[in-house]
């Protein structure tokens, strides 16, 4: 069996001492072939002294756009850069398909490869720009959101409440499930971290004061506007970004109606309204896994109750749920935010969804932060 | 099973829906190698499900399609692979890659298919772009493209691996007339010149006269074919009134606003 059988090509390349070279083709010129061809030829002619290079084609029976490729890349004298390149004997309809691309048309097309300059002093100043402006969006839109919720608020037509009954239901009610799983699981894993070492102090019963007080002062809150942020956040995120990109938005601009209006404060009325909830909710699931595992080592409800009672005062309970309402307002405000910041293309909407959430837990640490900073001071 | 070589596609008894719902059923045509064919219809009547199932995104709820000599609904995974090579298929929005550039979305298809070298698949990509005549865009990125740049390299990344068979969705929807009869002359050029078939789905009319060398029309009443052949006879021939209103551009008589 020959060569050109088995290949489907096969190609005959003769270089003579005087810098003569010629290459021979015959069969499929084809983007499985063109391979074993390609190494061919680098192997006989790249880096070699020739003047003269000669591709006959006048027996090939097939070429296709890689073939093409090929004879256009021995044409232009790439391989072999000395020399003079003629690639000859091609079939009439072949011939007027290898002509309609050019060198030119390749020094013209080809990518000058785009480089784009990397240095730290300016990498940290378009990330500083970008923050500042960032944090600029963000002012404007507290501002817009503020000048807008007092008169919406109370404008029972313009507040579209059944809108807000709709969100609560999503964010609120249908995160029900989610929440008390998480909540009595973290209950749970926190008594039995402690229990052990409270043990070695005969303290095991102090299990309940302090499931009670980290429920219902940092973790019922976080819990919530953490799960918030992972479940609505993100959601109101994508929709105000969705809508953004197939130009709802700008519809609504267009019937004279403001975003804000229409879209955001409903969603941060219903943020607002519903994290105190879920906070004490959670708060209460919380403390339930607690309460199990405390059970578990053997105390009676009575005295755990006791111990949760005398360890939970009004003002733990207060900081819980102004908490929750805070939670609530960035939780909401930053998914709406970053939707409305979506930019074009098939990625935003996921960017947008990505930055609500990260900025949503940042923002809810920041202000438990500074709510504790708060309450120690009040009590000291 | 092609009853002869100069048949590209033939489809058989082709039934089609979504679960219980059927939308086309006994749809029967044969597309020639080389021929411009359109496949043409009212809205909603199930012109882009038939190109999803002809191309295989859906599987038809009964009948075959036969691309060259090979039953595509039939065929097993390794075939299947081998056959969607056989085509290349451009889709009503463009749908180009939108994190690469126009020349990366042309290569895409030869760097993971073949292991052809660097400037070998370079030039291949520049070259087809040249074919749709966007050898100058080949580094923007595809935002960067109007509404018809973005069809036409969406035909030039369809085209990479030198398909035999061309599917476009909609060609000319969303684009000005000019654009788009410049659309329909590349469309006519690669079916003469490198002996490409066109299964295009359109309901553009202007286009239809300019490139169609014949048509299948669906109806969605009747849920199947029914008229096949040129757009000019049957503009003035069809047997069915209501093909000849299409061809004619005459509403619906219902469709008529009468004024006060």
């Amino acid at each position: 069996m020959t060569a050109a059988e088995q290949n489907e090509l096969e190609t005959d390349v003769q270089v003579s001492s005087d810098g003569c070279a010629r290459v021979i083709l015959r069969g499929r010129l084809d983007a499985q072939t063109a391979v074993a061809c390609w190494n061919n030829l680098e192997r006989n002619l790249r880096d070699k002294k020739i003047e003269t290079l000669e591709v006959n084609a006048s027996r090939l029976q097939f070429c296709d756009g890689a073939g093409f490729a090929l004879l256009r890349y021995l044409n232009m004298g790439k391989m072999t850069p000395t020399a003079t390149v003629s690639v000859i004997g091609l079939e009439a309809s072949l011939e007027k398909i290898f002509r309609g691309f050019t060198k030119q048309d390749y020094e013209a097309f080809r990518p000058a490869l785009r480089k784009r300059k990397n240095s730290l002093p300016g990498e940290v100043g378009s990330a500083v720009a970008l923050a500042s402006a960032d944090l600029r969006e963000q002012v404007t839109f507290l501002g817009d959101v503020m000048a807008n919720l007092p008169p919406t608020l109370l404008d029972r037509k313009r507040m579209r409440w059944p809108e807000v009954r709709h969100v609560f239901e999503l964010a609120g009610a249908n995160a029900v499930p989610i929440v008390s799983l998480i909540s009595v699981l973290v209950g749970l894993i926190i008594a039995f971290e402690s229990a052990q070492p409270l043990a070695q102090f005969g303290a095991q019963i102090y299990v309940a004061n302090m499931i009670g007080l980290v429920m219902v002062r940092e973790l019922g809150p976080l819990l919530a506007a953490i799960l918030l942020a992972g479940r609505s956040g993100s959601a109101f995120a994508a929709e105000i970004g969705t809508m953004k990109v197939n130009e709802e938005l700008n519809a609504l601009e267009t019937l004279g109606l403001d975003p804000i209006r229409f879209l955001v404060v409903q969603r941060i009325a219903a943020g607002i309204l519903l994290t105190p909830l879920l906070t004490f909710y959670a708060t209460f699931m919380g403390v339930l896994g607690g309460v199990l595992v405390t059970l578990g080592l053997g105390f009676p409800l009575t005295l755990i109750f006791h111990q949760l009672v005398s360890s939970i005062h009004l003002s733990d309970v207060a900081l819980g749920v102004a908490k929750g309402i805070v939670f609530g307002a960035i939780v909401s405000a930053v998914g709406c935010l970053r939707g409305l910041q979506t930019q074009q293309g098939p990625s935003a909407v996921g960017i947008s969804t990505t930055r609500a959430v990260v900025t949503s837990i940042l923002l809810i640490v920041l202000a438990d932060a500074i709510f504790s900073i708060i309450f120690f001071s009040l009590i000291k | 099973m092609s009853d002869s070589p100069q048949i590209a596609i033939t489809v058989r008894n082709l039934k089609i829906g979504y679960g219980e719902k059927m939308i086309l059923q006994n749809v029967n045509f044969q597309v020639r190698r080389g021929e411009v064919f359109v496949i043409l219809g009212g809205s909603g009547c199930g012109k882009s499900t038939l190109l999803k199932n002809l191309i295989g995104l859906y599987t038809p709820l009964e009948g075959e399609v036969w691309i060259d000599d090979e039953d595509f609904v039939a065929a097993k995974d390794n075939e299947r692979l081998r056959l969607l090579r056989k085509f290349g298929v451009m889709y009503q929005s463009g749908a180009l890659f939108g994190s690469m550039t126009v020349l990366e979305n042309v290569r895409l298809a030869l760097d993971e298919f073949t292991a052809l070298p660097e400037p070998v698949k370079e030039l291949v990509a520049l070259a087809k772009l040249k074919l749709v005549g966007l050898g100058a865009a080949a580094q923007k990125m595809p935002s960067e493209l109007s509404g018809g740049m973005q069809k036409r390299a969406a035909i030039a990344r369809a085209m990479a691996l030198d398909p035999k068979i061309l599917f476009l969705d909609e060609p000319s929807a969303g684009l000005d007339p000019v654009t788009s009869a410049g659309l329909d002359i590349l469309i006519k050029e690669l079916a003469h010149h490198f002996g490409i078939t066109f299964v295009i789905v359109t309901h553009e009319l202007a286009s239809i006269y300019n490139i169609a060398d014949r048509v299948v029309m669906l109806d969605s009443r009747t849920r199947t074919i029914i008229a096949e052949g040129r757009p000019v006879e049957l503009r003035e021939h069809a047997s069915d009134p209501w093909v000849r209103r299409f061809f004619n551009r005459e509403p619906d008589s219902g469709d008529v606003v009468q004024p006060n």
